[in-house]
């Protein structure tokens, strides 16, 4: 893959990475025909944000070089501390750097990203990657009973009103209002902390729609780049979300960027238990399990069993077993944190981009060598590559 | 006990804000005392915070439109309350474009100062933030601890130099040392200085003025008129207490002097046109 950035589009893209950086430690490329995604995935696999820039943004892209035309696009991932490193200070490079080039190609086994500066100043960055399928959050927006587009600024505005620190808060909303408070743990350590409340009218939406009353409590800090995100393009946000459990999706549209992020929700009516980290788009954050979206009620019983630490629950297995259930599979399992579902959350995932990318699809027994690697890297630092990022200023 | 106070004018609720979150810079917690007239924020001097004190004053009026409050009883007409400042500070700072904001004594799981902003919002209907702030209650048998601090009786005033200039001083010499020992002479001269075993830094400043007590406060009047304007009064400080003090001001007062008792204790008074704050930073060994 080969693309390249100019002018005031680099900014853009290195305020996507500052939103994609609070949410995972770990970047994911993802180039595909219809443009070049940048995803990133909690640790706790409670949180999913995702960056589509179309081929329009670019003033070129193109997914394989003419020496590579037999192979596919290459998928990786990067560490999200060197690639933020290069755009972090967006005022700096807004006034110095005039074109950005990307390229991933194989025969170096790096990501180069180099800046084109003004006086003929040229930076080279290469950064390792680990070859790894694509990871997406499946989220069926279309499903959600309650949906709010806000205006540019305020949900930044309002979440502004939050302190830094404040974890988690709550959304509540009925056809009436929409009240947006900080939330806290029990326990009697937290009485101290300040509680803040506020609401807003249904008038302040450019869309208001609300099927059911809800109480969704999510993540503030991954929500956090998003919303300067937003703010600094002057985009609305789209709100979509159902009862609490179900996830929590954020996006922010316009003709070149597609950007989303999906949050898992506590889920109110169990009771906490010990932190249990899950698949994204039914995760939860840090404790008690999530429902998802539309699924009966029986699975939440199994959930419960599963988020009390049952390592033989293997019960999304069996779903996994052709394409056509792929998608359900990925909505309804959820895993506890062993080896065994790091398998089968990268097997939905590996699944999810096979069913995206069915042009591309070797066949999924092909693949499945290549995920059984990714996992085990997973639990194995070491096998990671050494990260080796080198500038070089060419005059 | 009822408080209620409502501020509307833009310029007051900054105002106020920057005195909060002043004073935030300097404690983790004090006491915030409520008289008809006066607020207070209290912070009294023991073995835990480094015998530092703390003594800010505001005159209510300057800065309410609206104020009300109804003490622990017709006697004693106070509240106190101990709060963290920071607390204050970062509600009040998020409501700064507020139409009105006001602030009331409340209880919701525990005591709290409530502070509701208005924000103007494009529609008719206003956008309301609620801030809960918790405090404490201060039962009046501790009272005593919070009275007003008398002027000690100093050997030398003196008005301190611009006190961002005092600020890079400081900041280079905590770099060096924890110890820094402030002297001053009734002649404007003060001195800053540092000493370890590699190196001895001091920074001198000369004709600062000397504020005109005229006596009154001293209780010596004799000892000190007979005192020699070169003779220098010294007190060896925490340099980070200093530190602490001079990092929070955020507005330049209209007076910024201080009083030294040789070797017993600083006491820095900062004035402004409605705000008056006065710090003790005891001598240490």
């Amino acid at each position: 893959m080969n693309c390249v950035i100019e002018g005031s589009c680099i900014k853009v893209f290195g305020k996507a990475v500052h939103a994609l950086s609070r949410i995972g430690d770990e970047l994911w490329l993802d180039p595909m025909v219809k443009g070049l995604a940048l995803r990133s995935v909690s640790s706790a696999l409670s949180a999913y944000g995702g960056f589509l820039f179309s081929p329009l943004f670019f003033q070129q892209y193109s997914l394989r070089s003419l020496s590579e035309q037999h192979r596919q696009a290459i998928k990786c991932k990067v560490l999200m501390k060197s690639v933020l490193s290069l755009f972090r200070c967006l005022t700096s490079i807004e006034r110095s750097v005039q074109e950005c080039h990307i390229s991933i190609t194989t025969p170096t086994d790096r990501v180069m990203i180099q800046f084109i500066c003004r006086h003929g100043i040229t930076k080279t960055h290469n950064l390792s990657f680990q070859e790894s399928e694509a990871v997406e959050a499946m989220f069926a927006t279309h499903l959600c009973p309650n949906v709010l587009k806000a205006p540019a600024r305020l949900l930044g505005d309002m979440v502004a009103h939050f302190p830094v620190f404040q974890e988690e808060i709550t959304l509540s909303t009925t056809p009436l209002k929409v009240c947006l408070r900080n939330y806290q743990e029990g326990g009697k350590g937290h009485m101290k902390m300040t509680c803040t409340e506020m609401s807003l009218h249904p008038d302040e939406f450019d869309h208001f729609q609300i099927g059911e009353d809800s109480d969704i409590t999510f993540c503030l800090k991954e929500l956090r780049g998003i919303l300067s995100f937003a703010a600094s393009h002057c985009l609305p946000v789209s709100v979509h979300f159902g009862a609490a459990g179900n996830p929590v999706c954020f996006s922010v549209k316009d003709e070149v960027v597609d950007a989303t992020v999906v949050l898992a929700t506590l889920n109110n009516s169990e009771s906490r238990g010990p932190p249990q980290p899950e698949t994204p788009a039914p995760a939860t954050p840090r404790c008690a399990d999530a429902a998802v979206l539309p699924v009966g009620v029986c699975e939440e019983h199994e959930r419960v069993l599963s988020s009390q630490g049952s390592p033989e629950w293997i019960h999304p297995l069996p779903r996994i077993s052709g394409p056509t259930r792929l998608c359900e599979a990925e909505e309804c399992a959820s895993t506890t944190a062993t080896p065994a579902s790091t398998k089968i959350c990268s097997l939905l995932f590996k699944a999810l981009s096979s069913e995206e990318e069915d042009d591309e699809d070797d066949g999924c027994t092909a693949r499945l060598p290549v995920l059984a690697r990714y996992s085990d890297e997973d639990e194995n630092d070491e096998d990671y590559p050494a990260r080796s990022s080198t500038v070089r200023v060419e005059f | 006990m009822k408080f209620r106070g409502k501020i509307i004018d833009v310029a007051c609720l900054n105002h106020f804000s920057r005195v909060v979150t002043t004073i935030s810079r300097l404690t983790k917690t004090c006491v915030l005392r409520l008289t008809p007239d006066h607020l207070f924020f209290i912070l009294s001097g023991k073995v835990s915070n480094g015998g530092v004190s703390m003594w800010c004053e505001l005159l209510q009026v300057n800065f309410f439109d609206e104020y009300q409050m109804d003490g622990v009883s017709s006697e004693f007409n106070e509240i106190c309350l101990e709060v963290s400042p920071e607390n204050l500070s970062r509600a009040l700072k998020t409501v700064q474009s507020a139409k009105s904001v006001k602030i009331k004594l409340t209880k919701k799981h525990c005591p709290c100062l409530t502070i509701t902003a208005e924000l103007p919002t494009l529609s008719s209907i206003s956008r309301v933030v609620t801030h809960d702030v918790p405090v404490d209650v201060v039962p009046r048998s501790l009272w005593h601890e919070f009275k007003e601090p008398s002027v000690p009786d100093f050997d030398v005033s003196i008005y301190l130099p611009p006190l961002k200039t005092m600020k890079n001083v400081v900041d280079r010499m905590k770099n060096l040392s924890n110890f820094l020992v402030m002297e001053a002479n009734m002649n404007g001269d003060m001195n800053l200085k540092i000493q370890t075993d590699l190196v001895s830094v001091t920074t001198h400043f000369r004709d600062l003025g000397n504020p005109p007590w005229g006596g009154d406060t001293s209780q010596d009047g004799a000892a000190s008129q007979s005192r020699d304007p070169e003779d220098m009064a010294e007190v060896r400080v925490d340099i980070r207490k200093l530190q602490q003090f001079l990092v929070g001001q955020q507005v330049n007062p209209s007076r910024a002097m201080c009083n030294l008792v040789h070797q017993n204790v600083v006491h820095l008074v900062l004035l402004h046109e409605d705000v008056s704050l006065q710090y003790f930073l005891p001598a240490v060994a």
